[in-house]
């Protein structure tokens, strides 16, 4: 036994780290069923409390407390991260390919527009649309077929052909960056959970977002032009007022201490459980009565509780009309490694909007080595800016892009000529960040949608039933004929193709890739190789015992002498896995990955996991019957 | 129980007729490829489509009838995952323009019906919504739901910005819903999917689909080089084409035949290809490796003997794994739902096709050219 304590111990810590690798799977499924429950009876006491509700009230409600219990568990949290994905053909929901039309931005950057330019920019535009090619070269070679330079239009005299492009390329890079900012920071705020939003190629960006019922709302709110604006932060005493009122307000409702015992209490004597009753506003939006600011702390699960808050009629009317909260776009991570939003008191109307900005730039501040955004205005917005910025010396102005805050920086002084400094933040990404939102309202390149995928939550129900029947209709018919055919042999068979799925599972977790429909297709294949490897190596042994060989040296003959033959055909599968994985688009790579991982898992199920139980079973001298 | 076990059958000997079978099957093919064509899905042609599935079933003759006469020219309807679904299909993107006023007049007419006697107006088109603006902030809302509820898809804004206003999406497949809601009011549908496809993707795709097959083969082709010899990456070049020539033809000639078997070219049909690659691979290279291993023990055979020995030897695998695969995509044909039913069915013809190519394709060829260049293959 001693010979195989080593590889046994291997097999059982990888069977271990499988298993631990899908128990969040299940958890996410057992917590999800809570969830449900817990949510369909605040469903109907709502509907009890207020029977005239609209839907979209009730499931906007309801969405709002569904992430609030969700992110309220950490340990729920958890679960869902560390779950294997379904793809949106599973679970439902819709599948955006938006590309950013740089048409528009070059058409913008043009200087002294004539016919000329303007027909091979119409021209290239065409081309482009069928064709994935780069709108800047096909600009520039057009130019080039006439013989005209490109300083003509765009840059400056003195720089050649080859400086322009590399420019324009620069800023159409730029504009695609710009994009998937202001799309990230939309999907954000709207709520859907677990979007994924990731850049193709050099113009186009992929956006999934499960579970999406209104498809309209969705595409409005990714392809609408990003609204830049500066708004007054309102005065801390202002601010605080107002929210004490409201706190005083929700502690009456939740039947916390009414306000004038409240009020007496010095908040320090109270215990945390008694505070988040006489202040249930306070206790999630924390301010610090030391800063000289009044804005507020707020943990990411709290966010969701606020805005709930802030919807509610009897709290709308707390506020006054012409304010509003906001929340930061970012959240800073604390020492307790805690997401921590701040939530601003904004005037509602804008000072300015973002269409006067000409430029933007993050750079290092060679005095203070501190990273600095200068930005540039034009005329209108810089005289404008004078009368804003010398109105309000010493007042903040939050810089806010589709209704979230980037920053907030203090007005030194009444700053003319249109250029200004931003700083204070806190390195040269958070400020190449500030500087792209600056530029969103500035250099505006449409967003179209190329592509658009809808599938609705039942079709995704029946696929994954269809799809776990067909492997277990499969697996169950291959076992039992492993069995009836190699007798012993099929058992171990059997064995390791029962763990083979287990470890693609669990691999799959591991690595949180997506299982899509094409993924649980390739599972099924992986059945089919792990047979095949099986048969290969029953066979041979059949022969080499055939031969008259013993039985433990057919075994290991057998095992050797289809050494060659399994690592060859799999290593070809694998190159078609690899392909499909290089060349394939998003629910085909998902098919890939998981054939490339199920031939990796069969080859170590057959060589290792087999041979050790077949050479313990011929150690112990158990009868090995091969059928 | 064994099968197959010490067969000898002279594999090579009736090679030439089954060159003529091969043959045959693929012009076949090529000319059904001529006069038929391939059918693409969405994925590859762009367009409309979208799948419904109604409470009870439904005839498809007359959602036939009733689409082809709402103004979107030829439409495509298909039964879609059993008698109750219904897949929908058009090259069309957005509305036709002629149609643009009916439908605009359909939504104004369904916004005076939920609030009679409101004032409001169109303040935008563009090819796929219409805007409308209206008197305040809480019409506009109560529009935009039940608007959102009678099957449109709508968003409101209400802001200093965009005012007090209503989109309404105008789009191919909210005309189709909207018109098959009205002939099928006693038998209500949900949306199941829903798909538009840019025509730049289709033909991204197409083109991206095709250089996966053939850098899969010449891939496949120099690891074989590497692991036999030049002529067996050939052999296993050769028929990999094969599988391939004859299962496309075999779409080709079969598209359309079967309601029950769709058959368009789709992502998942182009995966299942390439699963055929790698299971016809499969095959060959593990007879291949006995030929090389029989080679290799048997110096002074004749390679006819070692080529037949060798696939008599992997008969019993051959046949047992390809039987037991078999069976699998035949489960998967069968329970795998519609969306995988072209993915089993390429399998289920790859697979066959893809054992016997091994021997009478991949391994007949090396067999041959031996004969003909009279030399002799070492390992």
């Amino acid at each position: 036994m001693k010979e195989f304590r080593f590889k046994l111990i291997l097999i059982l810590a990888f069977i271990g780290l499988n298993l631990y690798l899908l128990y969040p799977t299940y958890q996410d499924y057992v917590n999800t069923e809570e969830i449900k429950q817990e949510i369909s009876t605040i469903s109907k006491k709502v509907k009890v409390n207020n029977p005239t509700i609209s839907e979209l009230d009730l499931n906007q409600q309801l969405s709002y407390k569904e992430d609030s219990i969700r992110v309220s568990n950490p340990s729920y949290k958890n679960a869902s991260e560390k779950r294997v994905k379904l793809g949106l053909d599973l679970q439902g929901g819709m599948y955006l390919v938006l590309e950013v039309n740089t048409g528009k931005l070059l058409e913008k950057l043009v200087q002294q527009p004539d016919n000329t330019i303007k027909q091979i920019l119409a021209e290239a535009e065409a081309i482009a649309k069928v064709t994935d090619e780069d709108l800047v070269s096909l600009v520039a070679q057009k130019l080039q077929e006439k013989q005209i330079r490109l300083s003509r239009y765009f840059g400056n005299v003195r720089e050649s052909d080859n400086e322009i492009i590399a420019k324009l390329k620069a800023q159409e890079e730029d504009a695609v960056k710009r994009a998937t900012e202001i799309i990230e920071n939309r999907v954000n705020q709207y709520g859907v959970s677990e979007p994924n939003i990731q850049p193709q190629g050099a113009r186009r960006i992929i956006v999934e977002l499960p579970g999406i019922s209104k498809e309209e709302e969705a595409k409005r709110l990714l392809q609408g032009r990003a609204l830049l604006q500066f708004s007054l932060v309102k005065d801390p005493e202002f601010t605080v007022k107002i929210m004490n009122a409201i706190d005083q307000h929700l502690a009456q409702l939740t039947g916390g201490n009414d306000s004038t015992t409240a009020k007496q209490d010095t908040s320090k004597k109270l215990s945390e459980d008694e505070f988040r009753k006489q202040h249930p506003f306070f206790a999630v939006a924390i301010i610090n009565p030391q800063s000289p600011v009044a804005d507020a702390f707020v943990k990411e699960q709290n966010v969701a509780l606020l805005k709930n808050y802030f919807a509610r009629p009897d709290v709308q009317a707390m506020i006054p009309d012409n304010v509003q909260f906001v929340f930061s776009a970012k959240p800073t991570i604390t020492e307790t490694n805690e997401k921590v939003y701040r939530m601003y008191l904004v005037n509602k109307n804008p000072e300015l909007t973002g269409e006067v900005i000409v430029d933007a730039q993050a750079n290092i501040d060679p005095q203070t080595t501190s990273p600095i955004v200068s930005m540039q205005m034009n005329s209108e917005g810089g005289l404008e800016w004078a009368r804003i910025t010398g109105a309000n010396v010493n007042k903040r102005i939050a810089v806010i892009l589709d209704g979230v805050v980037y920053t907030a920086p203090n007005v030194m002084g009444k700053i003319t000529g249109g250029r200004s400094q931003i700083e204070g933040s806190e390195n040269l990404e958070e400020a190449k960040l500030l500087e792209i939102v600056l530029k969103a309202g500035a250099l505006p390149a449409p967003i179209d949608i190329i592509e658009e995928r809808t599938v609705g939550p039942s079709l995704g129900q029946d696929s994954i039933y269809q799809g776990v029947m067909s492997s277990v209709v499969s697996f169950v018919l291959v076992g039992l004929f492993m069995l009836f055919y190699y007798r012993t042999g099929g058992s171990v068979a059997g064995l390791s193709i029962f763990l083979t799925l287990l470890f693609i599972m669990g691999i799959l977790a591991g690595f949180h890739a997506t299982l899509t429909l094409p993924g649980i297709a390739g599972i099924i294949l992986t059945i089919g190789m792990a047979v095949d490897a099986n048969v290969i190596i029953y066979e041979r042994m059949r022969e080499e015992l055939a031969s008259g060989k013993t039985l433990k040296s057919a075994i290991s003959a057998g095992f050797t002498n289809s050494y060659s033959a399994i690592i060859d055909s799999n290593i070809t599968t694998f190159i078609t896995g690899a392909i499909l994985y290089q060349f394939g688009s998003g629910p085909v790579q998902g098919f890939a990955l998981t054939l490339m991982i199920g031939i990796v898992i069969t080859l170590f199920s057959a060589f290792v996991l087999s041979r050790v139980v077949l050479d313990i079973m011929v150690a112990k001298g158990m009868k090995i019957n091969l059928g | 129980m064994r099968i197959f076990q010490n067969v000898n059958i002279n594999f090579l000997a009736k090679r030439k007729i089954f060159y003529m079978v091969s043959s045959s099957l693929i012009l076949l093919g090529i000319i059904s490829f001529i006069i038929r064509g391939l059918e693409f899905g969405i994925d590859f042609q762009g367009g409309t489509e979208i799948g419904l599935s109604f409470q009870k079933p439904v005839d498809i003759s007359e959602v036939r009838n009733q689409i082809n006469s709402i103004g979107l020219g030829q439409v495509e309807v298909k039964t879609f995952g059993g008698s109750k679904g219904v897949l929908v299909r058009t090259e069309l993107q957005v509305i036709p323009k002629n149609l643009f006023p009916k439908i605009e007049s359909n939504i104004k007419s369904s916004i005076n019906s939920i609030l009679p006697n409101i004032e409001f107006m169109t303040i935008e088109k563009t090819e796929n919504s219409v805007t409308f603006k209206f008197q305040n902030a809480d019409t506009a809302k109560v529009i935009s739901e039940k608007l959102l509820e009678n099957g449109y898809q709508t968003t409101y804004t209400n802001d200093e910005q965009f005012g007090k206003n209503v989109v309404v999406r105008v789009g191919i497949s909210d005309w189709i819903k909207e018109n098959i809601k009205g002939k099928f009011s006693d038998n209500s549908f949900i949306v199941l999917k829903e798909e538009q496809v840019g025509p730049k993707i289709g033909e991204e795709l197409k083109s991206d689909a095709a250089i996966a097959i053939i850098l899969a083969i010449i891939s496949i082709m120099i690891y074989m080089t590497f692991r036999f010899k030049f002529i067996f990456s050939i052999g296993a070049g050769l028929a990999l084409f094969h599988d391939v020539l004859i299962t496309l033809g075999l779409f080709s000639l079969l598209y359309g035949v079967l309601d029950y078997l769709n058959l368009e070219i789709s992502i998942n049909v182009v995966a299942a290809f390439l699963t055929l690659i790698g299971f016809s691979i499969n095959d060959t290279v593990i007879v291949f490796d006995r030929i090389r291993e029989n080679m290799k023990i048997h110096k002074t055979a004749s390679i006819e003997f070692n080529i037949n020995h060798a696939i008599n030897q992997t008969l019993p695998r051959t046949v047992i794994t390809s039987l037991t695969v078999w069976s699998v995509t035949v489960i998967l044909f069968f329970l795998g739902g519609d969306v995988l039913r072209g993915f089993a069915f390429t399998l289920f013809i790859g697979i066959i096709v893809g054992t016997y190519s091994s021997i009478y394709v991949a391994s007949a060829i090396i067999y041959d050219y031996s004969l003909k260049t009279k030399k002799i293959i070492e390992f």
